[in-house]
C-alpha cells in the first residue's frame, strides 16, 4: 500500500483555464498519504523530469497525475513495474467537456482527485505469476495447408513444434486438389499445388515432430504448461507444450443434402456433379476433365455457385472460397481450349481481396458470368440445360447443350475431426472439452480485433476451421496464429497476460478460507480459466486468465481480488466521492465505464468539445463483467442518486473484449433491482447502456438523459444517513 | 518555349475566337506556337463510328506525322481534338501491333511517325510549363469582383485522366480564374455533359443538358461562363438562344473561351475576339476594358 | 428504358455466344469480356434516361447474343462521348470506344444507314472531300441526307436565325478550305480501311 503519494497537478491543455488549482491543492493536502504536490503546465514535456526525479529519489512510492486521460502518454509516465501511476482525467473528462470556472466543474475535478488518491492509496504492487518451468513448444493440430504453414512459421522462428495429423499422410484437403488458385502476386495465374513441397519441408525440419495417424486424447493444464496426450495407434504419448494452434480445417458440405434442392437436379444425372468431384476428375485426368457419363471431353460447362450456401435451409453463410475455386476450375477447361464455353452462374461473385485480379483474368479468358438464381437444371439425353432468373438481362434465360454442370458447394468446419464443438482437443476444462462456438460451429472469437483468439487462452484457431476462407487468407491466417502462439508462450513465461490486457502482470487471487463453493466464478469465467476440485472449490489456472475480473464481479463473498483492482478498492473510490445534501439540488451520478470502449468514447466526447452535466463521477472498470453488485449498494447508501453502467454491445455480434462481460453485468443488475426495491429505492436509479467507441457523439444525450430521469425521481432518500 | 500547334476545324469556324485569343494569350506567356502545316481533321468522336477506331486513329496520326520532324510538343486547344490526337499517340507509343500497321498506312500518304511526340492540352501546358505564378505576374487588368463560372466540360480532363487535374472534380480552371483576379463561383455542374456533338445531330435532344448547366451557373451568381472546349462553348451559347426562343427562357450568360478572359486580364482585349460572341459580354466586362 | 422482347414471357432467352465473339473481335472489343456488370457506367451516363438500354444492359445483351436488340437500340447513338463512364469504369474498359466501334459495326455490316447516323455520315463525307470540317457544310449535308432537298431547305430556314447570327459574328465559313494533301490523306484512310478488310 502506498504511503508516500506524489500528486502532480497539470494545468496545460486548457485545464488551468477551467479549474482553480487552489481547490485541488487543498484536496491533496487534506490527504495524509500525500507526501508532496507539484504543479506544472507541461509534465509530459519539459517538466517530465520532475516526476522521474521524485521517483528516483524515492520521495514518492505512488504517483497521482492529474492531467490528461490515462490513454495518452503511457510511455512518458511509466516509471517501471514497482511504481503505481494513477491518472486523474482532468483534460478529456473535466476541462474539455464542462463549463469553465463553474462550481460544479470544480467539485467534479476535486472528486476525481479524491477517487484517484483512494485508488493509489489502496493499490499494492502486482507481482507477476511465473511458472516454474514454462514450455515454449507449440502444438499444431491438423496437417493441412494452415497446419503445415503454421508449423513451419513457428519452427523457422526456432520454436519446437509438435504436429498431430489425423490421416496417415500430410496435406489435408489439398491432397485431392489438382491445382490451386493463385497464391502470390500478381494473383492472376493459378499455382501449382504446394502441399508436396510443404509436407516435405515439414517432415524434414529438425524442429518439428510429426505424429501422423494420430489424435488427441486429452489436453490439460494451460498456457505454458499444456499437458497433451496423443494417441497414435495403440501408443499413448505425452507432450508438454506452451500453446496450441488448431488447424483442423473444414470439410465439404454433404452433397447428399443437395438432393433436397430440386432446382439443381443433383443426383438425377451423372453429369451434374459437385465441385470436389470436378476437382477429382481434373486430378485424375491430369487437368483434362472427362464427362462422368461417357468419358467424353467437356466442351461446354456451367458452374452454379452457392449450391446449398447462403441458404437458411442449408449453409446460411458464404464459404468465401467457392467462387475462387470455380474460377480456377473454369480455367482447367478454358486454358487448354479457348473455344470451350464456360458459364458461371453466381449470386455475388466473391473473389475477395487480390483474387479480383484472378476474376478479371478468367473473364478475359472468356468465361461467361451470369448473375441470377438458377431455377431449373435438366438433362435430356446427355445434353444438359440451365434456366435462370437472369439479373443482368432482367428476364428468364437459358443455356443449352451443356456437357457438364458443376455445383459449387460450401464448407463446414472440421467435420471429420468432430468439429470444435465435439472437441478435437478434448480439453480437461471444467467448462467442457470443446472450444466454445459462437455460430455455425466456428469457434467464438472477438473476430474483428483478435481473430485468432479462441475462448480458451493459448489456443489459437487458424485456417478454415476458424472461418471459411480461401488459400491466400489461410496462409496469412496460419502465420498470424503462429505469431500469436509464440507471443503467448513468451508472455506466459514472463507472467504477463495475453490480449487484450497484454503485458498486465496483475492476476486474481482467491481468499479460499471464505469461499462458499457457490461455483459462480467457475461457471462465469468466459475463458474457462477456473477448474474445480471434487469439493467444488475453485482451482484458478492463472496462465489461462485474461484478467478481465469477471470472477471478482461474480463472487458474492468478495474473495477474489487483484493487487491493484478489488472490490474494496473500488468501494473506497466510491466512498471518496463527496455527496452534497439533498436540498442542495446537486445530483450525483456514478458511471461505471468499460475501459475498452466506453471510456475511450468518453474521452472522444471531451476531445470533440461535447458538453454534458457535471454531476457524473466516472470509474473505469476492466470489463463490466467485473462489476460487483456491492458497489451499487455502496453508491446508493452513500446517497448517490443513480448508477449508470456503460458497456459494450452484447448478443450475437457482441463487442465485449471479454466475450460476455456486459451480458453478465446486465444479469447482475437485474438481481440488484430487487434489493433496491427492498431498500425503498426505484429500479430506475440503475441503468445500463451499450456504447461503442464511435458512439461518442451520443455521450451527452446518454448522460444528460439519465440525469433528467434521476431529477424526475427526486433525490436519493438515503442522502445524509 | 515553342510548340507545334494543332488548331482543329472548329477554330477556323465557330471557335475562331478561341484561336485568336489562344495565340495572343500564349504569346503573352512566352509560348510560341507553330501551326502544323496542312493539318487535317482529327476525326473527333464522329469518325470512329463511321470508319472504325483504327482508321480514325490513323487519320489523326497524319497530323502527328506532319509535326514529327520538328519534335515539338503538340499543343491542342479543342478537347475533342485532344481526345483524338492523344488517343492515337498513346496507341503509337504503347501498342506495337498498332504501330506497325499504322506506319504502313501512313506510308501510303508518304508520311512517317514513330510516336516521338507528346500531345498536350493548353490548360495542362499552363499548369505544368507556365505555372499560375507567371499568369498572375502577367495580369495587367485584374478582374476584381468578376464572378465567373469555370465550365470544364468532359473531355478536357477525361481524355487523359489525371494528366493535370482530377477528371471528376477538376480544380485548375478555377485556380486560373482566381489567378486572373476574378472570383470562381462554386459550380458543381462544371463537368456535366453539354450534349456534345448530339447538339448538331439532334438539336432538340441536347437542350436539356445545356439548360441545367446554365441554370447552375446563373444560380451560382456567375456573370459569365468560361470554357476550354469549342463544342461546349458553341452548345452553351447557341442553345441558350434556342432555349430563350423555344422554351421561353431568359438566359443572358456570355460564354467565353478561357483564353479570351486571359486576354482581357492581360490587357489584350482587342486580341480577345469578343466581337465573335453571340451573347455579348461587354456589360459583364465593362469595368475591365481600357 | 426498353423491356426485352420475351422478358416475362414463357420463352426464356437463349444464350448464344456467336454474336459476342464477333464483337470481341472488333478493335478493342475484347475489353468487353472484363465487364462485371457493376453498373457504374449506367449511373454515370448523362444520357441514361434517353437510352433504350444502359451500357451495362447493352453489354449483357451482347454476351447473351441478342444481336437484334443490341443493334436496334438507340444506346450507341445517344452516347455523347463525355468519357465519364470510361473514367469511372473499375475494369478500365474504354466504353466510349466500344460505342463508336459498335456504330461502325452497325453501319458496316447491317443497314448501312441509320436515321441517327446522318450527321456522322455527313461529317465523314466532308472529311473525305476536304480534309477539314466546315460546320455549315456538314449541317447542310446532314439535312440533305435526312430530308432530301426540300427537307434541307426547310431545316435551313428553321435554323436561319442561328446561322445568320454566326455568319454576322464571323463564325461561319461558307466555303471552307481544302487541305493540300487531300489525296494523300485519302490514300492513308483507304489503306487503313483496307488493312481491316473494309473498303468504301
Amino acid at each position: 500500500m502506498a504511503a508516500k503519494i506524489g500528486v502532480y497537478l497539470c494545468s496545460g491543455c486548457g485545464i488551468g483555464e477551467v479549474l482553480d488549482p487552489a481547490g485541488l491543492l487543498q484536496v491533496a493536502e487534506d490527504d495524509r498519504r500525500v507526501a508532496l504536490v507539484r504543479e506544472s503546465d507541461f509534465f509530459c514535456g519539459q517538466d517530465a523530469g520532475l516526476i522521474q526525479g521524485d521517483v528516483t529519489d524515492r520521495v514518492v512510492d505512488a504517483v497521482v497525475l492529474a492531467a490528461c486521460s490515462p490513454r495518452f502518454y503511457v510511455k512518458v509516465f511509466d516509471y517501471g513495474p514497482g511504481l503505481p501511476v494513477v491518472r486523474v482525467n482532468l483534460r478529456e473528462q473535466v476541462a474539455w467537456c464542462h463549463e469553465s470556472g463553474s462550481e460544479d466543474t470544480q467539485m467534479l475535478a476535486e472528486d476525481a482527485l479524491r477517487m484517484a488518491l483512494a485508488r493509489a492509496g489502496g493499490s499494492a504492487v502486482p507481482e507477476p505469476f511465473r511458472l516454474e518451468n514454462p514450455s515454449r513448444a507449440i502444438l499444431v493440430v491438423g496437417g493441412g495447408l494452415a497446419g503445415l504453414t503454421a508449423a513451419l512459421e513457428a519452427a523457422r522462428a526456432a520454436y519446437r513444434v509438435i504436429l498431430v495429423e489425423r490421416e496417415n499422410s500430410l496435406g489435408g484437403w489439398l491432397r485431392n486438389v489438382y491445382r490451386c488458385a493463385p497464391l502470390r502476386p500478381p494473383y492472376a495465374e493459378s499455382a501449382e499445388n504446394p502441399f508436396h513441397l510443404l509436407s516435405r519441408e515439414v517432415e524434414s525440419h529438425p524442429g518439428i515432430v510429426v505424429y501422423r495417424g494420430a489424435s488427441i486424447e486429452r489436453t490439460a493444464g494451460g498456457p505454458g504448461q499444456f499437458d497433451v496426450t496423443v494417441r497414435q495407434g495403440e501408443r499413448l504419448l505425452k507432450e508438454r507444450v506452451g500453446s496450441i494452434i488448431v488447424a483442423t480445417g473444414a470439410g465439404a458440405y454433404d452433397p447428399a443434402k443437395l438432393t433436397r434442392l430440386k432446382n439443381l437436379a443433383y443426383g438425377t444425372s451423372p453429369n451434374i456433379i459437385v465441385s470436389s468431384k470436378f476437382e477429382e476428375l481434373a486430378l485424375r485426368g491430369g487437368g483434362r476433365v472427362a464427362r462422368p457419363s461417357d468419358g467424353r471431353e467437356v466442351r461446354r460447362a456451367a458452374f452454379i455457385q452457392c449450391a446449398g450456401s447462403r441458404d437458411p435451409e442449408h449453409l446460411p453463410y458464404c464459404s468465401a472460397a467457392c467462387c475462387v475455386e470455380t474460377l480456377k476450375q473454369a480455367q482447367y477447361l478454358l486454358e487448354p481450349d479457348p473455344d470451350c464455353t464456360v458459364f458461371i452462374y453466381y449470386r455475388d461473385l466473391r473473389a475477395n481481396g487480390q483474387y479480383e485480379h484472378f476474376y478479371k483474368k478468367v473473364q478475359e479468358e472468356g468465361a461467361v458470368f451470369i448473375q441470377g438464381e438458377v431455377v431449373h437444371v435438366a438433362d435430356r439425353g446427355g445434353s444438359l440445360s440451365v434456366e435462370a432468373d437472369d439479373l443482368s438481362l432482367g428476364c428468364r434465360s437459358r443455356v443449352e447443350g451443356l456437357d457438364l454442370v458443376v455445383l459449387a458447394t460450401g464448407m463446414i468446419p472440421d467435420v471429420a475431426g468432430g468439429g470444435p464443438e465435439q472437441g478435437a482437443l478434448k480439453l480437461d476444462y471444467r467448462q467442457g472439452p470443446e472450444l466454445p462456438a459462437l455460430k455455425y460451429g466456428f469457434p467464438d472469437s472477438h473476430f474483428i480485433c483478435f481473430p485468432y483468439e479462441t475462448r480458451r487462452t493459448g489456443i489459437y484457431a487458424a485456417g478454415s476451421v476458424r472461418e471459411p476462407m480461401d488459400l491466400v487468407t489461410t496462409l496469412e491466417d496460419a502465420a498470424g496464429a503462429a505469431l500469436k502462439a509464440i507471443q503467448c508462450v513468451e508472455m506466459t513465461a514472463r507472467g504477463q497476460a495475453v490480449h487484450p490486457r497484454a503485458l498486465d502482470v496483475s492476476y486474481p487471487e482467491f481468499n479460499m478460507s471464505r469461499c462458499t463453493q457457490c461455483k459462480r466464478c467457475t461457471e462465469e469465467c468466459p475463458f474457462g480459466a477456473i477448474n474445480e476440485d471434487a469439493g467444488s472449490n475453485p482451482l484458478p489456472q492463472i496462465t489461462r486468465c485474461r484478467r478481465c475480473g469477471t470472477c471478482l464481479g461474480a463472487c458474492p463473498e468478495r474473495i477474489v481480488s487483484f493487487k491493484d483492482y478489488s472490490v474494496a478498492l473500488i468501494s473506497s473510490m466510491i466512498k471518496a466521492i463527496e455527496v452534497p445534501d439533498g436540498d442542495e439540488e446537486k445530483l450525483r451520478v456514478l458511471v461505471f465505464a468499460c475501459e475498452n470502449d466506453a471510456y475511450p468514447a468518453l474521452d472522444l466526447a471531451g476531445a470533440a468539445g461535447l458538453k454534458y452535466n457535471a454531476w457524473v463521477r466516472i470509474i473505469p472498470l476492466r470489463c463490466l463483467g467485473s462489476l460487483n453488485p456491492v458497489w451499487i449498494a455502496d453508491a446508493m447508501s452513500r446517497g448517490i442518486d443513480g448508477v449508470l453502467l456503460m458497456g459494450c454491445r452484447q448478443g450475437e455480434d457482441y463487442q465485449c473484449h471479454f466475450i460476455n462481460g456486459s451480458e453478465l453485468a446486465r444479469t447482475r443488475i437485474m438481481n440488484v433491482s430487487e434489493t433496491l426495491d427492498r431498500m425503498g429505492l426505484e429500479a430506475g436509479r440503475i441503468k445500463m447502456v451499450e456504447v461503442e467507441i464511435i458512439d461518442y457523439t451520443k455521450i451527452p444525450a446518454i448522460l444528460d438523459g439519465f440525469a433528467d430521469e434521476l431529477a424526475a425521481l427526486g433525490p436519493n432518500p438515503l442522502k445524509g444517513f | 518555349m515553342r510548340y507545334s500547334f494543332y488548331p482543329g476545324c472548329s477554330m477556323e469556324g465557330t471557335a475562331v475566337a478561341y484561336c485568336k485569343s489562344l495565340v495572343a494569350a500564349a504569346w503573352a506567356l512566352g509560348l510560341y506556337l507553330e501551326v502544323i502545316p496542312d493539318w487535317n481533321c482529327c476525326g473527333a468522336t464522329v469518325a470512329p463510328g463511321l470508319a472504325g477506331s483504327y482508321t480514325s486513329r490513323v487519320l489523326a496520326a497524319r497530323n502527328l506525322a506532319l509535326a514529327a520532324s520538328r519534335g515539338l510538343d503538340v499543343l491542342v486547344g479543342c478537347s475533342a481534338c485532344y481526345l483524338a490526337l492523344s488517343g492515337a499517340n498513346r496507341r503509337f507509343q504503347e501498342d506495337a501491333l498498332f504501330r506497325i500497321r499504322a506506319k504502313e498506312a501512313l506510308a501510303e500518304g508518304g508520311l512517317r511517325y514513330d510516336g516521338n511526340l507528346r500531345v498536350r492540352q493548353v490548360l495542362e501546358v499552363i499548369a505544368h510549363d507556365v505555372g499560375l505564378d507567371k499568369v498572375r505576374e502577367r495580369v495587367r487588368q485584374p478582374l476584381t469582383g468578376l464572378y465567373v463560372a469555370g465550365y470544364v466540360g468532359c473531355q478536357t480532363v477525361r481524355a487523359v485522366p489525371w494528366s493535370f487535374d482530377d477528371p471528376e472534380k477538376p480544380q485548375f480552371l478555377e485556380k486560373l480564374i482566381e489567378a486572373l483576379g476574378a472570383v470562381a463561383v462554386p459550380f458543381p455542374a462544371k463537368v456535366h455533359c453539354c450534349g456534345g456533338s448530339r447538339a448538331a445531330a439532334a438539336p432538340g435532344e441536347a437542350l436539356g443538358y445545356v439548360k441545367n448547366i446554365l441554370e447552375a451557373a446563373e444560380s451560382a451568381g456567375a456573370a459569365l461562363v468560361i470554357t476550354p472546349c469549342p463544342m461546349c462553348q458553341f452548345n452553351l451559347e447557341v442553345n441558350q438562344l434556342r432555349i430563350n426562343q423555344t422554351c421561353g427562357g431568359s438566359f443572358n450568360l456570355p460564354v467565353l473561351f478561357f483564353t479570351q478572359l486571359i486576354c482581357v486580364a492581360f490587357g489584350l482585349a482587342p486580341a480577345a475576339g469578343l466581337k465573335h460572341c453571340l451573347v455579348p459580354p461587354y456589360r459583364a466586362l465593362s469595368r475591365f476594358r481600357p | 428504358m426498353k423491356t426485352l422482347k420475351g422478358a416475362g414471357a414463357a420463352q426464356p432467352l437463349l444464350y448464344d455466344c456467336g454474336f459476342a465473339r464477333e464483337i470481341y473481335a472488333l478493335e478493342g472489343g475484347a475489353q468487353l469480356k472484363r465487364c462485371m456488370q457493376c453498373g457504374v457506367c449506367a449511373v454515370s451516363c448523362p444520357s441514361r434516361q434517353e437510352m433504350d438500354y444502359t451500357p451495362r444492359r447493352l453489354f449483357s445483351l451482347i454476351r447473351a447474343g441478342r444481336k437484334e436488340e443490341v443493334l436496334d437500340a438507340n444506346t450507341i447513338w445517344v452516347c455523347t462521348s463525355c468519357c465519364t463512364c470510361r473514367v469511372r469504369c473499375p475494369r478500365g474498359i474504354d466504353i466510349l470506344g466500344l460505342m463508336h466501334e459498335l456504330q461502325f459495326y452497325y453501319l458496316r455490316s447491317w443497314f448501312k444507314v441509320h436515321s441517327r447516323a446522318s450527321f456522322q455520315q455527313a461529317f465523314w463525307q466532308e472529311l473525305r472531300e476536304r480534309g477539314r470540317i466546315g460546320e455549315a457544310g456538314v449541317m447542310l449535308r446532314c439535312w440533305l441526307k435526312e430530308g432530301g432537298l426540300t427537307g434541307a431547305v426547310l431545316k435551313s430556314l428553321e435554323m436561319k436565325g442561328t446561322g445568320l447570327r454566326l455568319l454576322r459574328r464571323g463564325r461561319l465559313r461558307l466555303i471552307p478550305p481544302k487541305i493540300e494533301g487531300l489525296t494523300g490523306l485519302n490514300k492513308i484512310i483507304d489503306k487503313a480501311l483496307a488493312q481491316q478488310g473494309y473498303a468504301e
